[in-house]
């Protein structure tokens, strides 16, 4: 508290929120894991759990791999998984990869939803999960927006974000109905600079696609076939950051298929039709 | 260019010399409505137009939402050939809801049939994203990306600066109703400003503006429509004054032998209750779901029959064609008259809700005709159908004050009565524009 009077800088402040959180909720829930896609905030939320527990993560760190990602993101994961000393899950749904899923075959959303989705809550069933932390961060996408630092999610993933649990003064609400888990977003408060600004600080390792190679730089990744690269000569954390501060289109932006989804669900819910 | 030439004794615009079409859609307002606020003196614009033409009802295609509708308004046809059942739909082979658009719409929008006339398309609904056309459009609901909802994009920074928007925010009623008004208003305001932007902007032939303000209205505030205490019955009168007055100003724009059409693609009244259709189904041993094996429909486990979409579309779960599915054709026909007999029995406060249940090939031709649901259910007035999956209850009720019909739209054309009778429907539309002015 009297740092924070004393005028704390901001990465240590948001550095501080994230790990009181994952304190937090380490000691309401021990079947917990966390979601790591080897993206800059995942990399950063385990880099976040590894100072939280002194350089030991207590839990289990998920790769959901749909098979498809970038082969530098596969490279990194093994690295880093032994450097770590991680106990790494990786999730497959390997009942949709043998049925052929993939990007071409049904809708990119179908891809998503079996080779994602399903694929978690497969995993989240087997493992017996009852909370999962997950990088995600207000300023991604404008239905996160509305996100909770403790997210009650059911047993078929709704999230019902008009009945979420208040969190007034810090105070969190931590407890799960058996039939639910909770999500839990330490990072809530950060933005896509503070995450570059942190990796820059703490010289956090980041998959080589973040930095550019003749003029293109991923500035999102996920799976090969639905990212796209942007133009740019940002080839060091210093120009990353330099060029996120000037940047008007969002991060987002070279994904495919997430966003428009999402706003129709919500108009169409706003006026009943769902 | 535009000059003024004299023509016939008259001052009239150069490009008159061809005639044009104006087409005014209101969207969701029943024929009873419009009537009466023309004969209260509230539309006295539109009452002036009635005596110059001809004023009737018009059936919606069904099931009666705007999709569907205005898929048939624009392309002249069922939904059969158009392929547009709903706002939802499910992908091929499998359980994933999916949000069908202008990509999917199997025949030609009238703007893409007939690239010899120039037109503007002003908020059509369900015509996202935009496709090239000799013209102009302006998607309407649901258009998530400004950028893929206006054709040519050269009046992106036009429409940003007159504060376009597409559509009111609904998510306000939710909240705070004079907000929502606000916004109604103020998006209004922005739609007229466009429209008399474009129509001087463009030589044009034919001219499409669509109002949905008076959807969001109805679907919200229906209750403030003859309840005169009602707090918001003033600004509900208000916001069709307001549409009245652009349809006088377009009415004064036009010349003699111009067309005008006015119409809405379904109509509106009051909601008595929601009737949640996958909860009957349930409760009636057609439908189970597995909470563990997925979101939404992909719930639906292996010993499901039939289930519901919005509005009050049922699929019976066909082998082959979904993943879990387990009817077999030689089955099908059994399950639909036992569906038939369930939903004819379907009562509240010992009324009947369901008003008639409609095979699909009973109200669709075409080669879309595979993918309808197998029955459309219509509704009681004052029902509405729903399909949540999660519901722990046959009926509740919600904000919603007002509910679609489907049989009470209007349509208005000026001048000649040779070609509107009784059957009226929305998908007669496009043929009345092409006996008019091609």
């Amino acid at each position: 508290m009297l740092l924070y009077i004393l005028g704390m800088d901001r990465l240590t402040k948001l550095e501080n929120e994230s790990i009181y959180i994952i304190r937090e909720a380490w000691s309401q829930f021990k079947k917990v894991a966390m979601l790591w896609s080897i993206g800059k905030d995942s990399t950063s939320l385990l880099w976040l759990c590894r100072k939280a527990f002194f350089g030991k993560i207590p839990f289990p760190v998920m790769h959901l791999d749909t098979t498809y990602k970038f082969p530098e993101i596969y490279e990194f994961r093994d690295k880093y998984a032994k450097e770590w000393g991680l106990n790494l899950i990786v999730a497959k749904n390997d009942e949709s990869i043998a049925a052929g899923m993939g990007p071409d075959k049904g809708t990119k959303l179908q891809c998503c939803n079996e080779l994602k989705t399903d694929n978690l809550k497969k995993a989240i069933a087997k493992h017996g999960f009852r909370a999962l932390y997950l990088a995600i961060r207000r300023d991604e996408h404008g239905i996160r927006a509305k996100e909770r630092f403790f997210s009650p999610r059911d047993d078929s993933f709704q999230w019902n974000y008009k009945d979420q649990p208040p969190e007034l003064w810090d105070q969190y609400k931590t407890k799960a109905k058996d039939e639910e888990h909770l999500r839990i977003h330490p990072m809530l408060s950060w933005r896509e600079i503070d995450i570059w600004e942190y990796i820059r600080r703490e010289n956090i390792p980041m998959v080589s696609l973040y930095f550019a190679k003749n003029g293109k730089r991923y500035r999102s990744i996920g799976c090969a076939p639905c990212c796209n690269p942007i133009d740019s000569q940002a080839d060091t954390l210093d120009k990353i950051v330099e060029e996120l501060k000037a940047s008007p289109t969002s991060e987002r932006a070279g994904r495919a298929q997430d966003k428009e989804n999402a706003y129709t669900m919500q108009k169409l819910r706003s006026l009943g039709y769902m | 260019m535009r000059f003024f030439v004299a023509w016939k004794g008259k001052l009239v615009y150069s490009q008159s010399m061809k005639n044009k079409a104006v087409l005014i859609g209101l969207d969701g307002v029943p024929y009873g409505l419009v009537d009466d606020l023309a004969n209260r003196g509230v539309m006295p614009n539109f009452q002036a137009l009635k005596k110059q033409g001809v004023f009737a009802k018009m059936a919606a295609p069904l099931p009666a939402v705007s999709s569907v509708s205005w898929s048939s308004i624009i392309t002249g046809q069922n939904p059969g050939v158009h392929g547009i059942y709903g706002f939802t739909d499910l992908a091929p082979q499998s359980y994933d809801l999916v949000f069908p658009n202008f990509n999917d719409l199997k025949a030609p929008a009238f703007w893409h049939k007939h690239p010899e006339l120039k037109q503007v398309a002003l908020n059509v609904p369900s015509t996202y994203p935009v496709k090239p056309l000799n013209g102009v459009h302006i998607s309407g609901f649901v258009s998530p990306d400004m950028e893929q909802a206006v054709f040519p994009a050269k009046y992106l920074p036009k429409l940003a600066e007159i504060k376009y928007e597409i559509d009111v925010d609904s998510e306000l009623a939710h909240q705070d109703m004079d907000s929502f008004l606000k916004n109604l208003f103020q998006v209004t305001e922005a739609r007229v400003a466009a429209f008399r932007y474009f129509w001087q902007e463009v030589d044009w032939d034919v001219f499409w503006l669509v109002f949905t303000g008076s959807d969001r209205l109805g679907h919200f505030l229906f209750n403030a429509y003859r309840n005169e205490g009602h707090k918001y019955h003033g600004d509900f009168l208000r916001y069709f004054k307001r549409v009245d007055e652009v349809i006088g100003e377009i009415a004064g724009r036009l010349n003699e032998n111009d067309s005008l059409l006015v119409f809405s693609d379904h109509g509106m009244t009051e909601a008595k209750a929601n009737v949640n259709l996958n909860y009957f189904l349930q409760e009636s041993g057609f439908l189970r779901l597995d909470k563990s094996s997925g979101e939404l429909y992909n719930q639906i486990s292996p010993q499901s029959r039939a289930f519901a979409l919005e509005p009050g579309r049922i699929y019976l779960n066909r082998k082959g064609r979904y993943p879990n599915g387990a009817v077999e054709e030689s089955q099908a026909e059994k399950i639909l008259e036992e569906l038939s007999d369930a939903f004819s029995r379907l009562d509240f406060c010992k009324q009947p809700v369901i008003e008639r249940i409609c095979p699909k090939e009973r109200i669709y031709s075409g080669a879309q005709v595979a993918n309808a649901p197998d029955l459309v259910l219509v509704e009681k007035e004052g029902f509405r159908l729903r399909a949540g999956l999660n519901k722990k209850e046959l009926f509740d009720k919600d904000i919603f004050t007002g509910t679609h019909t489907g049989d009470d739209a209007f349509l208005f054309v000026k001048g000649s009565s040779s070609f509107v009778d009784d059957s009226l429907k929305a998908e007669d539309i496009v043929a009345i524009i092409e006996k008019t002015i091609i």
